[in-house]
């Protein structure tokens, strides 16, 4: 269980004579076991964010705190889910989830490893697909089996920057549903502590504890909202609830005059 | 396939008119030893025989008869040219027969040239791999040091390796060595620089990726940048091996007492025009059988690309 904090983060580009802001002074905590989505259009900065979350990136200023410890570059307690592709094409699915839990548990046996990679790819449904090498499966299982590394390494933290967002309608709906029971889990383990970037408003509502909204051009913070539905969570029974009708219109509405201000105006088409 | 359609072809046709043209009256007066024709001709169609009754893939089958096919076709013109017609100089070009009489009683002589070719080859070209793959890991993945690599790679390959030959006998004790030494730097330079190239173009994401694992700097440049950058590396290998057979060959024509160059060169010296033309089959196909193999192997390599 590991509790996450973000304190006062900017990151500034320098290109040539211009200096970019992409993170102006960003700050909010996410508890131990708490999902928290960051939602916002391009640009807001929240790639750049997580970047810095997964220890890619080096902070202007400001800190990242994990348990109270500051951190400097990558670790084995973040596992992470990029948006595009990151599975080493040379390696079959089962020996790509094996790479992370090898990388993770230091002196496990192959053996072990293999077992532990058998298990999650299991569990992502992908067991008949285990000897396959990327290429030769969609992107929707590629995306299964970077989650499955993710999971198998057995971090404490899950770091997920737009999972989901190269990935077609019905795919998209199958994999929030299954990321949603993974995480769930039956009740008895400990919950991942996850930050789940995206710019899909339904995405973030389904799967979030929070959400945290993100303006552009520099990336601040410009709201937390927590989301007030029960879990276990069902996607088909929760979208007819009134409830989440008018949670949904809210927060679009926010999510649009945050835009609307930028532009300067109300005549904002969409 | 029906029975037809696999035994009715034309190289089974081609056989028989190889065949038919060999009891054809001779024009030469020395001998032809068409014997031997006839034989490697009756062996190379039960080969058809039987892969035609085995294979089942219609398109390896179409392959295999197509490249018989053309083997039949150089034959007959051949035989023609020479036995029986005598079109050509008779001393410069001596018919099918007597060059594949030639070759089998030459066989040993023969495959102790291969060996000594191929054991400069594979030592010189070992040696290279195994230099410059690492150093083009190393140097390639440090920023600062693989842009001036580059440059200092692409002058030093632009430059002939035979032009060292001097530097080499002045340095070195045996012919041999000094063609190891040249085979390692014409296979060198190339491997070098397409590492390199495959070191600094590897996808920024796939870094990224195994950097999230918390890859160490050994695991990073031998289980990511590597594999990740073999598709290049094998670019510049190949480059290497045919480099090295052009140069290996000159050389051995040039001093060396033994080797497949150095096989057709003494015997062409003599006159022996019939173990000339048996050195130039034989190395070519030993080339073809080595870049075969090799392109096996990279195929199996680099079996995960689409």
């Amino acid at each position: 269980m590991s509790k996450i904090e973000i304190q006062n983060l900017s990151v500034d580009y320098r290109e040539k004579n211009n200096c970019f802001t992409a993170l102006d002074n960003v700050s909010f905590s996410v508890e131990a076991g708490e999902f928290v989505s960051v939602i916002g259009s391009s640009g807001c900065g929240k790639s750049t964010l997580l970047s810095v979350l997964e220890g890619i990136n080096t902070p202007t200023s400001g800190a990242v705190l994990i348990d109270g410890n500051e951190i400097h570059g990558t670790g084995t307690d973040r596992g992470v889910v990029f948006q595009h592709y990151s599975l080493f094409p040379w390696m079959t699915a089962r020996k790509n989830v094996a790479f992370g839990v090898k990388q993770s548990k230091k002196g496990l046996p192959k053996a072990e490893r293999l077992k532990f990679a058998d298990d999650f790819l299991d569990r992502v449904g992908l067991e008949e697909f285990k000897n396959k090498y990327p290429s030769q499966l969609s992107g929707g299982m590629q995306q299964r089996v970077a989650i499955a590394r993710a999971l198998a390494m057995d971090t404490d933290i899950l770091l997920m920057d737009e999972p989901f967002g190269a990935i077609d309608t019905k795919n998209r709906t199958i994999l929030q549903e299954l990321l949603l029971k993974l995480w769930e889990g039956d009740g008895t383990q400990e919950k991942k502590t996850v930050i789940f970037v995206t710019h899909d408003i339904d995405e973030a509502i389904l799967l979030s504890d929070r959400i945290v909204m993100m303006t552009t051009s520099p990336g601040r913070v410009y709201k937390e909202i927590t989301v007030p539905f029960d879990r276990p969570r069902n996607r088909a029974e929760l979208v007819q609830t009134v409830q989440y009708g008018k949670f949904r219109n809210e927060l679009q509405s926010l999510f649009y005059s945050d835009i609307a201000s930028k532009i300067g105006g109300d005549e904002v088409v969409l | 396939m029906t029975l037809k359609k696999r035994y009715l072809r034309v190289t089974n046709l081609l056989f028989l008119i190889l065949i038919a043209v060999q009891f054809l009256p001779n024009k030469i007066t020395t001998e032809t030893k068409t014997s031997y024709v006839i034989c490697v001709s009756i062996a190379l169609e039960v080969l058809v025989l039987v892969v035609s009754a085995f294979l089942k893939k219609p398109q390896g089958l179409n392959l295999f008869l197509d490249i018989i096919g053309f083997l039949f076709v150089i034959l007959i013109a051949w035989t023609l040219a020479t036995a029986k017609f005598n079109l050509l100089k008779e001393s410069l070009f001596p018919p099918p027969g007597r060059v594949i009489w030639q070759f089998l009683d030459d066989i040993d002589k023969i495959i102790v040239n291969i060996c000594s070719s191929l054991g400069i080859i594979v030592e010189g070209y070992l040696i290279a791999t195994v230099v410059a793959i690492p150093l083009g890991l190393f140097i390639g993945w440090s920023v600062r040091l693989g842009s001036a690599a580059t440059y200092i790679s692409k002058f030093l390959s632009a430059i002939p390796p035979i032009v060292y030959i001097p530097y080499g006998i002045a340095l070195l004790p045996t012919f041999r060595s000094v063609s190891v030494m040249v085979i390692f730097l014409a296979s060198f330079w190339p491997i070098f620089a397409s590492t390199m190239s495959g070191v600094m173009n590897v996808e920024g994401k796939l870094i990224d990726s195994a950097k999230v694992l918390n890859t160490n700097r050994f695991t990073m440049l031998f289980s990511v940048i590597l594999p990740a950058s073999l598709p290049q590396i094998f670019i510049g290998c190949n480059q290497g091996l045919t480099v090295s057979f052009i140069l290996l060959t000159s050389a051995e024509m040039i001093g060396a007492q033994d080797g497949m160059g150095y096989y057709v060169k003494n015997y062409s010296d003599f006159g022996d025009y019939t173990r000339t033309i048996v050195g130039i089959i034989v190395i070519g196909i030993v080339v073809v059988a080595i870049s075969f193999l090799f392109n096996r192997l990279q195929k199996y390599l680099l079996r995960w690309k689409r």
